[in-house]
């Protein structure tokens, strides 16, 4: 149940263009180029025979003229396929199919071949797809080559053997040892049965045919059913593979219904409303865009169009809007599904309900003008009587001929949602501050409603903002619109939003901005507005800018509510940041170079006065050892701790300390033991000295 | 014989057509495997061009009812879809194991969806929404009316079925191509939840547009107005899920996709809607087909260098190069932009940079390191409109001066030096008289 509903909305959603009652459209030019862009050539060519031939009967059906050249391809691999002595009986099916439209020439040896291979083919069928392909393709040659010698032998025999697949509820399995029904079988059943009835050589045993069409009518009672009178067939869903949804089925029950009413003589009893119900459904699924599902729509429109149970005929508005500025008439098109056109019959509108007042019809019951050049019913003065607003319409369909009522059905009354707008009249539009306890007017504005207007206006808390204006319908009623809003903006992007209400033609709205002191958040400043009236019936609705309104409210108590938070503009979050570079620590100042070489150089004048005062002394060397041992040690001294000396020079121009005090070391042993040398030789040369 | 063989070869690229098409594999981030839970199946007929742009462009789907008792997303603690289209607006629960809960884990797994309700849509499809930073209009009845950017119809007067063109600026997410027409919307209502900023507005509603039930009388002004309305919504998710959001499933429709469309007061008229390009545009973004950035290769070096130290010394001048690649659908393209930027970061950053790119994909920018030291890193915090996130990082120590790594001839010391060296020179001439002299 909960599924039957949900499908229930759904189709409602999809298929409906108003929520009242849907308004079904014939197949139109919608239809033609998108038929053009489904069925696409691949390498001038369709993909295969049985595209091929669903690409032409749907070209066919629609009358498309500007159809892309198949035919050469398509003759070549329908020669090739009809002459192959491998084809399966599928393969001659649909190329025979694709032939009664291509109409290419089959060499007269080939279609013997066929008939024989075919003829076999039923003798040795075991399924219901079997029976299907192989009677289908005589069914074609007999119609393409018009030999009416071609029979079924043992037709009867053949009819009972496809009957043995029918069950108790009017659907068909395919095999008999497949026990599952569906109607997508039954529809191909029906098609076999009326190949089988049409290649009989003597009249059929009436019993049979009428237990078909006492399955016929039990399938119909298992037909499925929207809420709106959509009716079609579905297949439960038992595995996925053999499932191909309800457009497939719908429209092979309702192939198999038409060929079987060709051939068979008397009435076939089904309701005739069903026949509506499944126009309703393909009609309603609006243009598939899959090729496949597109040319069951198709297909299937063209069998409503042309079969001998009831063709239904569909009632449709070009516009369902109409404008009273443009003095629109009401115009109504019947037209059979496929959009051709009916026979003769009136329409008659029977009532007009407004969507306010749904009780009483506001017209009394009139016929339609039935224009012959355009096919279209028309009714010139009903606008002059009827105001603006949203309608539903009631029209009902009558046949002139009574023999057309066993051809076609029409269905009851039609329900039609309709739409009269004009131009609403504004006058009088003011703005005003009043002053809160005197009711004395502050500041007056008027207002053009039409163009954008450039107020300003400031206020405080203890006065009152009014807005008003008068609407008025053509007709000079009141008119009350959907949309009338009054929208204040604050700087900071918070907005509040009142309805005008009215009394009559004239509406009115106070602001007394006391009582609004904790709705605006207590946001002094400068508060944009915005003035909105729409509605469906309103041909000129607006939305202009007043102008601002400077407010001057109290301050807010702690305990007041914050305004709610503002989005942030996605654009300026997603920028890239601003570069950061890091700023360096300044090195420290330093004396100018000139001033740090100008003191080297005064660090030099002592050893210059050092230098000078010895010179002045008058030292010698008169002490050096004499012998030449002393004399090496001593030499030795002073090389070595010119040594050390001069590590330290190079310790400041690049060893570093480990390296330095490693030579350091050898040097201090060095000097410590010829220092003790030569110390020792000048201070026993000293004490021998004394000593003397 | 050259039948014969074209004839294998055909048999051949068959064959290996799915693995072409549904191979896993991790370099490449688009979805593969969406599941598609419908309220009916009708729908794959009325949507069946949007259902079909899809296939085309290699994605699996399955189609599934909304009620299907062995609905499923993970099977062993595996998920079995790449991606979610939940097109079932009216439904209440779900079948299967099925639940708010699990498309919400769903989501949080990295897993993108699609979500459309319209003016059936059930508390379970408005919680999910809800979930994902959407609100939908409470009140149940209502609708998206505009006044004055409708489309004009001759079957449709209620003003329900509008028009809108306000589209978020950003190629990565509507793609490169300007959408001409505008884009026919009949559903609901929704607003995007300010403190959430992973959620964005792709298309908004016109300043004149509320929510309302069109068939009753308002009395109260209306929850949702103007451009604070948002028709469609995305989100990208920190994980770099992508969540869309429509209010209308027949936004999706082939009826839509597929009508002429004219916006009132407007006298350009449209042979088609935008309703085709904007879907299929967004749709690729969702399943990852565009928008899609990694970052490879990211490198530092000393300038002069060709290893990656494994420390800087403060005050290095260092060159960072990373590379960017976009998915294209179809293999991993140069990214080019200008605004790429990496930050050498140690508890805020201390250079932010700007990288420059040669076109092809190379991001590359030299600095300085500065003079603190301390365990830095390289960042790179991308985040775009419409692209997923990147965030890089590497960690990297800068060490001071080494001792001998400072100035050894300072010119103001060099009297000192002076000094101590005449005096090393008068030591020695001293040392030398002192024991000699006579």
């Amino acid at each position: 149940m909960a599924r039957i509903l949900a499908r229930f909305l759904v189709l409602l959603l999809v298929v409906s263009i108003c929520e009242a009652a849907p308004l079904f459209q014939p197949i139109s030019d919608s239809h033609r180029s998108a038929a053009l862009e489904l069925f696409t050539l691949d390498h001038g060519s369709f993909k295969s025979l049985e595209e091929t031939y669903e690409a032409l009967r749907t070209f066919q059906i629609l009358g498309i003229e500007k159809k892309p050249d198949v035919t050469a391809a398509a003759c070549h691999s329908i020669s090739e396929t009809v002459g192959s002595l491998s084809s399966t009986p599928k393969d001659l099916f649909y190329a025979l199919k694709a032939n009664s439209i291509a109409e290419c020439k089959i060499h007269a040896k080939a279609s013997k071949g066929i008939i024989s291979s075919l003829n076999s083919a039923v003798s040795g069928s075991s399924s219901l797809l079997d029976f299907y392909y192989s009677v289908g393709g005589l069914v074609l040659i007999k119609d393409q080559s018009s030999k009416d010698d071609l029979q079924l032998a043992d037709a009867e025999g053949v009819f009972r053997s496809v009957k043995a697949f029918s069950q108790s509820d009017g659907r068909w399995r395919y095999s008999s040892n497949n026990l599952e029904s569906s109607a997508f079988a039954a529809g191909i059943a029906l098609e076999t049965l009326a190949g089988i009835v049409s290649l009989a050589s003597s009249e059929l045993d009436q019993s049979l045919i009428s237990t078909l069409k006492n399955d016929i009518s039990k399938l119909f009672d298992s037909i499925e059913k929207y809420g709106d009178g959509t009716l079609y067939f579905d297949d439960k869903l038992v595995d996925g593979y053999e499932y191909k949804g309800p457009l497939s089925a719908t429209s092979s029950v309702l192939r198999g219904l038409t060929a079987f009413a060709a051939v068979t003589t008397g009435n076939i009893d089904l309701p005739r409303d069903k026949m509506l119900g499944l126009a309703k459904f393909f009609l309603g699924i609006g243009v598939p865009g899959d090729a496949k599902d597109f040319f069951y729509q198709i297909d299937a429109c063209a069998c409503l169009d042309s079969n001998r149970v009831s063709i239904p005929l569909i009632l449709s508005l070009p516009a369902a809007v109409l404008s009273l500025t443009k003095k629109d008439s009401l115009k109504v098109r019947v037209a059979t599904v496929l959009g051709s056109n009916a026979p003769p019959l009136t329409v008659k509108l029977v009532g007009v309900f407004s969507s306010v007042s749904k009780d009483a019809s506001l017209v009394e019951s009139q016929e339609l003008k039935f224009d012959q050049g355009s096919g279209l019913h028309i009714l010139n003065d009903l606008l002059e009587i009827i105001d603006v607003g949203s309608y539903t319409f009631v029209f009902e369909v009558v046949l002139q001929e009574p023999d057309d009522e066993k051809v076609y059905v029409t269905g009851s009354q039609t329900k039609v949602p309709i739409f009269v707008t004009g131009l609403v009249r504004i006058e009088n539009s003011e703005i005003v501050v009043l002053d809160s306890d005197l009711g004395s007017v502050e500041s007056q504005s008027k207002l053009d409603l039409t163009a954008k207007n450039a107020v300003s206006l400031s206020a405080n808390h203890l006065q009152k903002m009014r807005l008003s204006f008068r609407l008025t319908t053509p007709r000079g009623l009141a008119f009350k619109p959907h949309q009338a809003f009054l929208k204040l903006r604050h700087e900071s992007k918070v907005e509040h939003i009142f309805v005008v209400g009215n009394s009559g033609k004239h509406f009115e709205i106070v602001l007394n901005f006391l009582g609004l002191v904790e709705k605006f958040f207590y946001l002094s400043g400068k508060y944009d507005m915005e003035f909105t009236v729409g509605d469906s019936a309103m041909e000129n609705s607006f939305l202009v800018a007043i102008g601002y309104i400077e407010l001057d409210l109290p301050q807010a108590p702690e305990k007041a509510t914050r305004p709610p938070l503002q989005a942030i503009d996605p654009y300026t979050r997603y920028g890239p940041k601003a570069e950061i570079t890091h700023i360096f620590r300044a090195p420290e100042k330093r004396p100018p170079q000139e001033l740090s070489l100008a003191f080297l150089g005064l660090t030099i004048l002592p050893l210059l006065g050092f230098f000078i005062g010895l010179l002045r002394l008058g030292v010698n060397m008169k002490n050096f050892p004499s012998k030449p041992v002393p004399a090496a040690f001593a030499f030795l001294f002073h090389v070595g701790i010119g040594a050390v000396l001069l590590l330290y020079v190079f310790f400041w121009l690049k060893l570093d300390l480990f390296q330095t005090l490693k030579v350091l070391g050898f040097l201090v042993v060095f000097l410590v033991f010829i220092g003790h040398r030569i110390l020792s030789h000048l201070a026993a040369a000293s004490a021998k000295l004394k000593s003397a | 014989m050259k039948s014969l063989s074209f004839f294998f070869f055909f048999i051949f690229i068959i064959s290996v057509f799915p693995f072409l098409c549904f191979s896993f594999n991790p370099e490449s981030p688009t979805d593969r495997r969406v599941l598609v839970l419908l309220d009916d199946f009708s729908l794959k007929y009325s949507h069946s061009i949007f259902f079909n742009s899809l296939k085309s462009r290699c994605l699996n789907l399955e189609f599934k009812l909304s009620d299907d008792p062995s609905l499923s997303l993970q099977r062993y603690g595996q998920y079995l879809y790449d991606a979610l289209i939940l097109f079932c607006p009216s439904t209440k629960k779900f079948g299967g194991s099925l639940d708010l809960t699990a498309v919400i884990d769903f989501v949080d797994s990295g897993h993108d969806l699609i979500l459309a309700a319209d003016s059936t849509a059930s508390d379970l499809i408005k919680n999910i929404a809800t979930e994902c930073g959407v609100d939908f209009d409470e009140d149940s009845s209502a609708m998206v009316i505009d006044h004055k950017s409708y489309a004009i119809s001759g079957t449709e007067g209620d003003h329900s079925l509008i028009v809108s063109d306000d589209f978020i600026q950003s190629g990565a997410i509507l793609g490169k191509t300007k959408i001409e027409a505008p884009v026919l919307f009949k559903g609901i209502a929704h607003s995007v939840n300010s403190a959430n900023s992973l959620v964005l507005k792709v298309l908004s509603a016109s300043p004149s547009a509320y929510s309302a039930n069109p068939e009753s009388k308002l009395l109260n002004p209306p929850l949702l107005t103007g451009s604070a309305i948002s028709l469609v919504s995305v989100v990208q998710a920190r994980n770099n899920a992508r969540i869309m959001i429509a209010g209308s499933l027949d936004l999706f429709s082939n009826r839509l996709l597929r009508t002429a469309v004219q916006k009132a007061g407007s006298q350009d008229k449209y042979h088609k809607s935008g309703n085709e390009q904007f879907v299929t545009e967004i749709s690729k973004w969702v399943f990852h087909e565009r928008g899609h950035l990694k970052a490879v290769n990211l490198r530092h070096l000393r300038v002069g260098e060709t290893d990656e130290p494994a420390m800087y010394r403060i005050k290095d001048d260092l060159k960072f190069s990373v590379e960017i690649h976009e998915w294209s659908g179809k293999n991993w393209e140069p990214y080019v932009a200008d605004d790429v930027q990496v930050q050498f970061y140690m508890m805020s950053s201390y250079v932010l940079k700007t990288l420059s790119t040669n076109g092809k994909g190379l991001y590359l920018a030299s600095f300085k390191v500065p003079d603190v030291y301390g365990v830095f890193q390289f960042k790179v915090d991308y985040h775009r409109l419409g692209y997923t996130s990147l965030s890089l990082s590497k960690q990297i120590p800068v060490r001071p001066f080494r001792h001998n790594e400072y100035e050894r001839f300072i010119t103001t010391a060099f009297p000192y030096y002076g000094a101590s060296f005449t005096m090393m020179a008068g030591f020695f001439i001293f040392s030398i008289l002192f024991l000699y002299n006579k």
